[in-house]
């Protein structure tokens, strides 16, 4: 049971890496668009999905707390500032976002206030990652401090997923969008990708000098961890290449990036599980140690468990509602003016 | 200020930030399913004016909402990791359920509710605007369930200091729960309701859009009417159920007497903690023995004295929040009643001395909400498990410098947050629902829609309106 428990942890992480990672990437991305109605357009695209994009870190976050309670007492408050300023952004994003989408006109200071957000949410999410590698006292199952020094790791593990996410963003904006907005997401998004690969590269070496090395001990784990990075260089190489690709002679190649960027997320966040099961939080916190009572984890994996297929259908339905190509003229904003000459017309 | 202390602010600024949110939409939303209803049925465009404009009102405060109740999710183990790793075999796994069968669904329907409009049938719509009403009111059932057990917890066993469930249902179903879950289902749906109520009658005071006003008086205070009634039997239900037979300590903070023996009731005391009394007081006679249901003036309330100092509430907290919810709550009766009164003699839509008062009124019901949770949680304190786990044995072993910086970065972000909402309110209600008549802007329904497809007639003809 623990370990169907973690898997579904896991399955929730990177859910909401993809999903919401996406989305901060769309977000991080406004900050270098100058162009206002294409701004506009990659927030109304934001709009319409990051609330069940979120939801996946809430259901992380429980989902620890339920099944791994000392887990979520230990590894929250080591992680106290980074999660501290993820949620600052998240809040001021999701306040930002639905104030600038139902105003017809909205302030400047909204839309970079989204943007900023995004940034650093996404920067904020992968310290607080790196941090996992650092060391955290536990006496007793209670968190009594954590190891002090310059966090060089977790600043690069941030980096890499800030440019990561806007990798992803720029992926789903090229599968979602038309013209010119499609034109430099492609011309962006190649580049994006391409540093992501390096940064990831960076941090995959430089993580042998953190608390928590890289664990291949067994031919098993070693063979498991090379696949999967093999797995994660095949999908960036794919989503690089079909990122300048036009869709006139290359059919897939709008879907192909933002594909391509999903295998290498999840083939990546597999590898480091692999390398690091069952250690959770070094030096010593497991996933059998933190482990909840019998009667919680049947609680959890019947009336949670059970609804995870319908949860995933939810999630489904929503984005297929808003499936195809998002036109700017559908957003409701400018459906006014569109209906006022289609009023006239009758 | 001490580690505890700023924990402890930071957690009530952020589940205040929170609930005023919820004290408004979940409300709204069923609000909005009934009016998507009418409107598929009846097609007359004022329900459609009706929808999306309330709507507009219910998204931003939607989405703060929830980006404020993940946040507490967070605080319960980075501020609280010891009651985090102690409580999570039964809390965890039921905001879990929370999550699941609420926020998931909340969250796949949500989209379409509110940029579906005129992408999706008819048929959609309205179901979206179900489930999201029944997200809103799921969530409501369990973390009433959550905050229960942690009022009046059952069905646990301890092991290596973890409580650890033994009985399920014992857990869900918690004496505290019976009663609060009724009393804050019913005041959420007051609450949005005397909102709603407020900003239509400013448009009635205004002499504009009377069509749409009207009628959202109208469906607002019928609601308020009868649920008011209802609300003030399940309160004082709560009082002598709940905080009578399992947590007298919080009562005696809730009445204001240090001393036992005062047959009065207490309306406004200054209470000082450490010297036990209080400094200024004044107390209506009879009164509060009549409130123990003895008319004979004889039965009197128990004092604080009678719990041991270091078990002991905050008496102003307490005090002054019950006092906020009932001073807020006789205000909903008059607006209740008199809706009732004007609606018999068909002067509902006519009084514009009653319509101002409305006008002033929009937020009472959020001020009771409030002042309720004050009371509730206050009145728990020194225990945030009630007579199992100390509050101050709970909170996270932070450094206050770090915890110092978040509680004035929430309380920044909340203010910021708090304020543009308030303006977005102002500024959506002052340009008004003129813009989403469907005269102006058509239903892009497929179906209903000039756009459409299929070759259906278009369903809005002018005289409808005019």
């Amino acid at each position: 049971m623990t370990i169907i428990w973690f898997l579904v942890i896991l399955f929730c992480l990177i859910m909401y890496i993809v999903f919401d990672g996406y989305d901060l990437g769309i977000g991080v991305g406004t900050l270098f668009e100058r162009v206002p109605e294409r701004k506009r357009h990659m927030i109304e695209l934001v709009a319409t999905g990051w609330d069940g994009n979120e939801t996946w870190l809430i259901l992380l976050a429980v989902g620890l707390w339920g099944g791994f309670p000392l887990a979520f007492g230990v590894i929250l408050p080591h992680l106290y500032l980074p999660l501290i300023i993820a949620l600052f952004a998240l809040i001021v994003r999701g306040g930002s976002i639905e104030l600038i989408s139902q105003t017809e006109n909205p302030p400047q200071i909204l839309t970079w206030a989204f943007g900023i957000a995004s940034l650093v949410a996404a920067f904020a999410q992968g310290f607080a990652l790196g941090e996992l590698t650092s060391t955290a006292h536990v006496v007793d199952g209670v968190y009594t401090g954590s190891e002090g020094g310059f966090p060089w790791y977790p600043i690069v593990l941030g980096v890499t997923v800030a440019f990561g996410y806007t990798a992803l963003g720029y992926a789903y904006l090229k599968l979602k969008s038309e013209g010119e907005l499609r034109v430099s997401a492609a011309r962006r998004g190649g580049v994006v990708a391409v540093v992501t690969v390096v940064l990831g590269a960076v941090s995959l070496i430089s993580i042998a000098g953190t608390a928590a090395p890289l664990n291949l001990a067994t031919p098993g784990r070693a063979l498991t961890f090379w696949g999967l990075i093999v797995f994660a260089l095949v999908g960036a190489v794919t989503a690089a290449v079909n990122f300048r690709r036009r869709t006139d002679s290359h059919p897939t190649a709008d879907l192909l990036p933002f594909a391509g960027l999903v295998v290498t997320t999840v083939a990546t966040l597999l590898a480091f599980t692999v390398s690091h099961y069952p250690l959770l939080v070094p030096p010593s916190l497991t996933v059998n140690s933190a482990v909840g009572p019998y009667n919680t984890m049947v609680f959890l994996l019947v009336g949670i468990g059970l609804n995870i297929p319908l949860i995933i259908f939810y999630h489904w339905f929503a984005h297929r509602t808003f499936g195809g190509k998002f036109r700017v003229h559908e957003t409701p904003q400018a459906r006014t003016s569109i209906l006022t000459g289609a009023s006239n017309e009758r | 200020m001490s580690l505890i202390d700023l924990s402890r602010w930071q957690f009530a600024l952020t589940v205040c930030f929170h609930m005023t949110f919820p004290a408004i939409t979940v409300g709204m939303s069923v609000f909005l399913c009934v009016i998507y209803a009418m409107y598929w049925r009846t097609k007359k465009p004022v329900y459609l004016q009706m929808f999306r404009f309330w709507r507009r009102i219910f998204a931003v405060g939607f989405a703060l909402g929830v980006v404020a109740g993940e946040v507490i999710t967070f605080q319960m183990g980075l501020n609280w990791g010891i009651f985090g790793a102690k409580t999570g075999p039964i809390i965890g796994p039921i905001i879990g359920m929370e999550v699941v069968t609420a926020f998931f669904v909340e969250a796949g329907f949500i989209g379409i509710l509110l940029y579906g409009d005129g992408r999706v049938r008819h048929l959609t719509m309205f179901v979206s605007t179900v489930m999201v009403s029944i997200g809103t009111i799921l969530s409501t059932t369990w973390i009433l369930a959550a905050n229960s057990w942690m009022q009046t917890p059952q069905g646990y066993t301890v092991q290596n200091g973890q409580y650890v469930p033994t009985d399920w249902v014992a857990a869900i179903f918690t004496p505290a729960f019976a009663w609060r879950y009724p009393h804050m289902l019913l005041a959420v749906l007051i609450s949005g309701a005397i909102f709603i109520a407020g900003i239509s009658a400013y448009y009635l005071v205004k002499n504009r859009s009377k069509g749409f006003a009207r009628r959202s008086l109208s469906i607002a205070l019928g609601v308020a009417a009868l649920l008011v009634p209802v609300q003030l039997l399940v309160g004082d239900g709560l009082a002598g159920n709940v905080d009578v037979a399992y947590q007298p300590s919080k009562l005696e903070a809730i009445e204001g007497n240090w001393q036992n023996g005062n047959t009065g009731w207490v309306i406004f005391a200054i209470p000082d903690q450490a010297a036990a009394k209080n400094l200024v007081q004044i107390s209506v006679p009879w009164l509060g023995s009549a409130i123990a249901k003895d008319p004979t003036g004889k039965t009197a309330t128990p004092g604080l004295d009678n719990t041991p100092v270091n078990d002991r509430p905050d008496m102003a907290a307490t005090f002054w929040g019950f006092r906020a919810m009932f001073f807020a709550s006789l205000f909903l009766f008059a607006t209740a009643f008199m809706s009732v009164v004007l609606r018999l003699r068909g002067k509902l839509w006519e009084s514009r001395r009653f319509h101002k008062y409305v006008l002033w009124t929009t937020p009472i019901g959020i001020v009771a909400i409030l002042g309720g949770w004050v009371t509730s949680e206050a009145g728990r304190q020194p225990w945030v498990v009630f007579g199992l786990l100390r509050t101050s044995a709970a909170v996270s072993k932070l450094a206050p410098g770090t915890v110092l910086f978040s509680v004035i970065g929430f309380s920044l972000i909340y203010l910021i947050l708090l304020v543009a909402y308030i303006v977005y309110i102002v500024h959506t209600v002052k340009i008004g629902p003129e813009r989403d008549d469907p005269r102006v802007t058509a239903d892009l329904t497929p179906g209903a829609t000039v756009e459409s497809e299929s070759a259906a007639p278009v369903e809005l003809t002018p005289e409808v309106a005019r």
